[in-house]
């Protein structure tokens, strides 16, 4: 699979046209959920999932076969987004690297039984959702990465242009603070 | 009576790299071992599972169109250009205010040919309207935007 989109990323930098439209039909779909998740807006995420592809194009000839295409291409689709988000004055900076998680406790009291244990499928994934948005783009960004793309650990930090180390505090403070978010919807949704 | 494990906060960053597959071995074997003589960690465990299970039933989002085609088409409209150097930042020499750069711009949607070089265009442009780059607007160089991390 990697040598494969490696191989087409090959020959669209080489000029094959037929390639670079192959990997667009592989990537379209997965580079467009991504961004959407992270502006929440689909017209934009629709131009943004474009340009993506139009900026890959013109900086092929910087693409190196050592690193996956997808990576890469993610790379781009993400800084693309951020510059948006960053205009829309939506990228919050919070210190996600160091420190406990804002006050969020995780644990339950011992012996209750989870908030969320009753929920169905589609409440689930409601809240999931929900949950998501909430985040600092930070960390959806990161369980976007690992979560629905399952980059490894290398891949997440080339994308994001940080330390491995880093990648594995940043995940766990990530999981950490939707699993909070998602336990407390599901509190509050049981009282409704 | 065996001892019960220690009260403790799982170590949410050990649990959640162990759930990846991203532990070296021996950490990955003392905390498997930890686990199944400790529930706490295990029920963490099992939430981050959860979690990922949850994310996997998220609806794949689809653009619904072949991007490709359109693509293509911007691609015919606008040829890459195919050189890897830079051209000479001729205008960078030019004794020229920025205003005079951003009239130069205005210039330019005259015709390029008076400027001399296909190639100074987007740099003028980009000079004067940065952060108002066209929907056609591309990336301004293979160098500056998107390298610098894929190549490390
Ligand atoms: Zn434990």
């Amino acid at each position: 699979m990697e040598d494969e989109e490696n191989g087409l990323a090959s020959r669209a930098q080489a000029g094959d046209r037929q390639a670079f439209a192959q990997l667009v039909r592989r990537f379209q779909d997965r580079v467009f959920g991504f961004i959407l998740r992270m502006n929440n807006s689909r017209d934009e995420a629709m131009d943004l999932t474009q340009e993506t592809f139009m900026k890959a194009y013109q900086a092929l000839p910087t693409w190196r076969p050592d690193a996956r295409f997808s990576t890469w291409l993610f790379q781009i689709a993400r800084n693309a987004t951020l510059d948006i988000l960053r205009r829309r004055q939506l990228v919050e900076f919070v210190p996600l690297d160091a420190g406990q998680p804002e006050g969020e406790a995780l644990d339950p009291p011992d012996d209750a039984p989870l908030p969320e244990e009753h929920l169905s499928g589609r409440q689930r994934i409601a809240l999931l959702e929900q949950s998501l948005h909430e985040l600092p783009v930070e960390q959806r960004e990161i369980l976007l990465l690992r979560e629905l793309e399952n980059m490894s650990y290398a891949d997440i930090a080339v994308t994001l242009n940080i330390e491995a180390g880093t990648v594995k505090s940043r995940l766990a403070r990530a999981r950490t603070a939707v699993l909070a978010k998602f336990q407390h919807h599901a509190g509050e949704n049981r009282h409704d | 009576m065996t001892e019960p494990p220690s009260k403790h906060s799982p170590d949410m960053q050990q649990l959640s790299a162990y759930l990846d597959g991203e532990l070296d071995s021996s950490t990955r074997h003392n905390l498997a071992d930890h686990l199944d003589t400790c529930p706490l960690c295990a029920s963490q465990l099992a939430r981050l599972q959860t979690l990922t299970a949850d994310f996997g039933n998220l609806p794949q989002e689809t653009l619904g169109f072949d991007l490709a085609g359109v693509i293509e088409g911007r691609l015919a409209a606008a040829p890459r250009p195919p050189e890897k150097k830079r051209p000479a930042r001729w205008w960078g020499l030019l004794p020229v205010s920025i205003g005079a750069a951003a009239s130069i711009a205005v210039g330019v949607g005259m015709g390029s040919a008076l400027l001399g070089g296909a190639a100074a265009m987007p740099r003028v442009t980009a000079m004067s309207v940065f952060d108002t780059l066209p929907p056609g607007g591309l990336c301004l160089g293979p160098d500056s935007c998107y390298s610098n991390g894929a190549r490390k």
